[in-house]
Formats: structure tokens, sequence, C-alpha cells
């Protein structure tokens, strides 16, 4: 093939990657032949007393964030600002749907019962942090909503996925790998959504701003704390807001 | 038959007018008068993220000591690399599509040809 993708006009670009087509293209190249984001007849992990429980403990911290994100998403395509946001975030709300279903499965897996309050076992922060979130989306806060879901929470997720795949089990990882492929769509969406409003209407930076010194600090003490009980090294935890933080900084968010 | 996003008649690799953003991003005199180097990209690493007749354009990023090839260059939006038809210089636009950011490519602070956002 002579054909070169990077010639191509970015109106086009950008019509066919917000595409429900585009989606489901992409998450067939993972996701097809994997029930609950693994492979089928990989064997269970052994994990010791204090293993499953911090495991569990994340998980639901997990499934706290891939919940709020779901509402979240499904909440913002009510007054998404044009139809190809909206068709993007319902591909959005079915991934953040899969995410909360593959972790519940893995909580099953390890004998917590999916039914149960996992709230109770999340960390407090990203209660604290869910509640914010469905404030903006219920406020119709276009603006708010998408920078606290597609660039906080994405962005600190991915990140704290990543790291959390160098040291867990086959399972596990290999289910946080399928859930990390989604996560490019999202925050990449959330960032270049956001970067291309700025470049418009540049006084919005400064309430964003605002917002972001409320909310980062929610997220990264969630992301923290759990790859603290997951017994990440503190030396590598601070990769985990590197990310996220670059991010804030490319679009002009710096404290 | 024609793929609109893949089949760009007036695209040629070994050009160095087309994609061209006109900011400055540090190309040198060299770089604007030196023909280029086009490259065979194949699907062959296994990127699996994006639909197949994309996959080419991609593959994942092994970290920090990861050699980046004359026409490849890091997405800084989601950490993979991006892979061009040509050699890859400053001014030069590319997609990725994993994260469906539009970049340009910049002269970085060592010296290294890197990716920068164009919201």
């Amino acid at each position: 093939m002579s054909g070169e993708l990077h010639a191509r006009d970015h109106a086009s670009f950008l019509a066919e990657v917000h595409s429900f087509e585009f989606w489901f293209q992409s998450v067939e190249g993972y996701l097809a032949s994997h029930p609950y984001g693994v492979t089928p007849g990989s064997e269970l992990p052994a994990l010791s007393g204090t293993e499953r429980d911090a495991l569990a403990a994340t998980l639901s911290t997990y499934c706290v964030g891939e919940a709020a994100a779901l509402d979240g998403a499904s909440g913002l395509i009510g007054f998404a600002p044009n139809r190809a946001a909206k068709i993007f975030l319902a591909t959005q709300a079915v991934d953040e749907a899969r995410h909360l279903e593959v972790m519940l499965h893995r909580l099953a897996e390890l004998g917590v019962d999916p039914h149960a309050d996992y709230e109770s076992r999340a960390h407090a922060s990203l209660l604290a942090f869910r509640d914010r979130l469905m404030h903006f989306v219920a406020a119709k806060d276009w603006e708010a909503a998408l920078f606290a879901q597609n660039v906080i929470l994405e962005s600190m997720e991915f990140a704290a996925f990543h790291s959390h795949m160098q040291t867990a089990d086959p399972r596990t990882a290999e289910m946080l790998a399928g859930v990390l492929k989604d996560e490019r769509r999202h925050m990449g969406f959330g960032e270049n959504d956001l970067g291309r409003m700025l470049a418009r209407s540049p006084a919005t930076r400064q309430r964003l701003r605002a917002i972001r010194q409320e909310l980062d600090v929610l997220v990264l003490s969630t992301f923290e704390d759990s790859l603290r009980e997951l017994g990440t090294p503190a030396s590598e935890r601070p990769e985990v807001g590197r990310l996220y933080l670059e991010t804030v900084a490319r679009l002009g968010f710096e404290r | 038959m024609t793929d609109p996003l893949l089949e760009t008649p007036e695209f040629d690799p070994a050009s160095g007018a087309e994609g061209d953003t006109g900011a400055d991003t540090g190309a040198s005199e060299d770089d604007k008068t030196r023909p280029r180097r086009r490259y065979v990209i194949e699907d062959d690493t296994g990127f699996d993220e994006v639909p197949r007749k994309y996959r080419r354009f991609y593959r994942r990023w092994a970290g920090s000591r990861d050699a980046l090839a004359p026409n490849e260059v890091l997405c800084p939006v989601c950490r993979v690399v991006i892979r061009s038809a040509r050699e890859l210089r400053p001014g030069d636009r590319v997609y990725c599509m994993p994260c469906m950011s539009r970049l340009t490519v910049v002269v970085g602070e060592g010296g290294r040809l890197e990716a920068r956002v164009e919201y």
C-alpha cells in the first residue's frame, strides 16, 4: 500500500475517529474472543489472603471510578455540543460499562460478592470526586464535567492501571491491559475537545484551573494510596501522577 | 477502490511539502533541502487498538530505552509510537489515532524529534 494516513485533513480524521464504526473496529482487535477481558482458559492465580484483600480493595476503588465514568459519560450525551461528541460519548459509556463488568467479575473470582456494596471498600476521596463530577453533569456544565471526567479521572486511571499492571497477577494484568486501550480514546477525547474549546474561549481556562485545584488532590491521593496498598514502591508512585500533570500542563492549567 | 484515508493520490512520501505546518518547529536548512527517506511500513508489530487497515501506522512504546526510527515519533498524550511512510522532519503533521490527537513534529530540548499536540 502506498497511502499515508498522516496526509489526511483534520476534519475528516475527527469525523472518523469519533464514529461508532471506528470504535467497533478498534475494540474488535483486542476484545474479540476475550470474555471478561481475559484469554479463555487462563489459569486463576493463587493469591495469599493479604494479596487478595489488597486487590479486592483496589478493584473496589476502580469500580467506583468506572461507575462514575459510566454515569458521567451517559449524562454528558444529553448536553454534548455536537453530534460527533454524542456518538463518541455513547461509545465511551459502553466502554465504561464493560470496565465495571469485568472488574466486578474479577472481584467475584476473588470470592467477593459482586452484588455487595463495593463502595464500602473504596477510597473515600474518590467517592467525594464522584459527587463533584455528578454535580457538574447535573448542572449541564460541559467544560467542567468533561475536564473532571475525561482529563482528571481518565488520565489518572490510565496511569494507575499502567502502574498496577507491572505488579499484578497475570489475569488482572490482562484485564487491565484491555481497559487501558479504551482509556487512550477517552483521555484523548477530553484533552483535544477541551484544547479546541480553550483556543476559542481562553477565559474558561481560569475557571477550570480552580476546578483542578479542588479535584486533583482527591484523585491523586486515591490512586497513590491504592498503589501503596498494592505494594508499589514509593519511588514509583510519583510516576502515576506524571502523565496527568503533563496533560494539564499542555492545556495550560499549571498551578 | 480508493480508500479516502490511505490512498491520497496527491501525497508523495518523498516530498517535504505535504503536511508541513509553516510554524517554528526547529527545522534546519538541511532538513528542508535533503531528500526524504521512504519506508514500507507493515502491520507487523501486534498493535491492535485501531481498525486493521490503520494498525501499521502505530506500535507500542517500550519505554525510555525504546529507540525511535527516523519515521517514528512518540505521542505525548497516550504514549503510542506513531509511524510514517516517510522520514519525519520538524513541521510535519501526524495523527495519533488511538487517542485521536493531531500532532506537529518539533525538535525537542535534547535535539530529538518530538510531537506537539495541535488542538
